[in-house]
């Protein structure tokens, strides 16, 4: 029983690992780290599988073990920690010039984001991830009104990092 | 176009890519986890065994602080019944704990999941303060009659001036305080460190309520 269990989550978590590949890339910023996270989320969602009913989708359900791992459970192990490349990053966004072609925006916009804090971040990836504005709420925790009014203003702060 | 839709487009672009087989996901399974309400469950678990250990060892260990005890309460009741209520405050704690940590659950909402976390580590918070408490009280009430039922401290102590006798209960004031205030200090820093991003990601939460 046990291994049929472990059988069919394997094979979902395969299918969906993408979804948990997205957060840890925008939580973590090197290849330890986002392994490191991947399998934290893997043992998370591993834990809470048989409790996971299939009134859910699994994939929603991995949004929100993914994201909670990520911003409340996950503790960073000291190997992971790599301040110098985010100090670096904020570096290059304030000097570097600004180019309008669309390929040097996006490299700047996935900069501006990894520097957001870790809920602004959740949103986010919420947002890019096409969820609507209840899906968010229900899955932070706050009102929709809220998430809506958060979400507008983060918006203004990419544009004013972006057109400074 | 809006910044995020830019990105958004580019973001549902790219493709995979990490990619893992099945073969390298089922060791993941049974890797041991390293996230803070394990962490948070080992210090309970290490709190509740520490305390109940320096409560009782002197007990089995010192025949003098049992003399002590006896010369203490010297009702035998009274000393059966403080023992049957300080169990009875662990048996209390653990059932507490025990409740706490079945109810956080990682699919909860992030908020609501915080919240699990917040209210266990302030049920060990309690626990702390009761122990540091106690151990106080039981502190002062140990001097207190460690000096009248010793007859070569309270000899001397009859001998000395007032000035010299408030220095002397002064002394052991201030050296109580400092040890109360190092084991909070100690504390401050074990859930600070292993609590910080918690708690700056839930007052973000917050934050967006106001």
């Amino acid at each position: 029983m046990n291994k049929e269990l472990e059988h069919s989550f394997v094979e979902l978590l395969e299918k969906h690992q993408n979804i948990v590949h997205k957060v840890c890339r925008l939580y973590t910023n090197n290849y330890d780290a986002h392994n490191d996270l991947f399998q934290e989320i893997t043992i998370q969602l591993w834990k809470a599988y048989p409790k996971f009913r299939g009134d859910a989708k699994f994939s929603t359900w991995m949004y929100r073990v993914g994201l909670n791992t990520a911003i409340t459970l996950y503790r960073k192990s000291k190997r992971t920690i790599n301040t110098q490349d985010f100090e670096g990053v904020a570096f290059k966004i304030k000097t570097e010039d600004y180019d309008d072609t669309e390929e040097q925006q996006l490299k700047v916009l996935y900069k501006a984001v990894h520097q957001l804090n870790d809920i602004d971040k959740a949103l986010v990836f919420l947002y890019l991830e096409d969820k609507d504005y209840r899906e968010i709420s229900e899955t932070l925790g706050i009102s929709e009104v809220n998430a809506r009014v958060k979400m507008n203003r983060i918006k203004k702060k990419l544009k004013t990092i972006l057109n400074p | 176009m809006d910044e995020l839709d830019l990105l958004k487009k580019d973001w549902n672009k790219k493709g995979n890519q990490t990619k893992l087989s099945a073969k390298d996901i089922y060791p993941m399974l049974h890797k041991k986890s390293s996230s803070i309400v394990k962490t948070l469950f080992y210090i309970s678990i290490a709190e509740l065994v520490f305390w109940t250990l320096i409560n009782t060892i002197p007990l089995f260990t010192s025949p003098a602080y049992r003399e002590q005890l006896d010369h203490v309460y010297t009702n035998k009741t009274i000393l059966a019944g403080l023992t049957i209520v300080s169990y009875s405050i662990i048996a209390l704690f653990i059932y507490l704990l025990y409740k706490s940590y079945k109810s956080i659950y990682v699919t909860d909402n992030a908020k609501k999941l915080m919240e699990s976390i917040l209210k266990t580590r302030k049920i060990i918070k309690y626990y702390v303060i009761y122990n540091l408490a106690a151990a106080f009280v039981a502190m002062v009430i140990g001097l207190y009659y460690g000096i009248k039922f010793n007859p070569e401290v309270s000899g001397k102590l009859e001998h000395a001036t007032n000035g010299e006798a408030f220095i002397i209960y002064g002394f052991l004031i201030v050296f109580t305080l400092i040890f109360v205030l190092l084991l909070w200090l100690f504390y401050r820093l074990i859930y600070g460190l292993l609590l910080k991003r918690l708690n700056r990601n839930y007052k973000e939460l917050k934050k967006l309520e106001v």
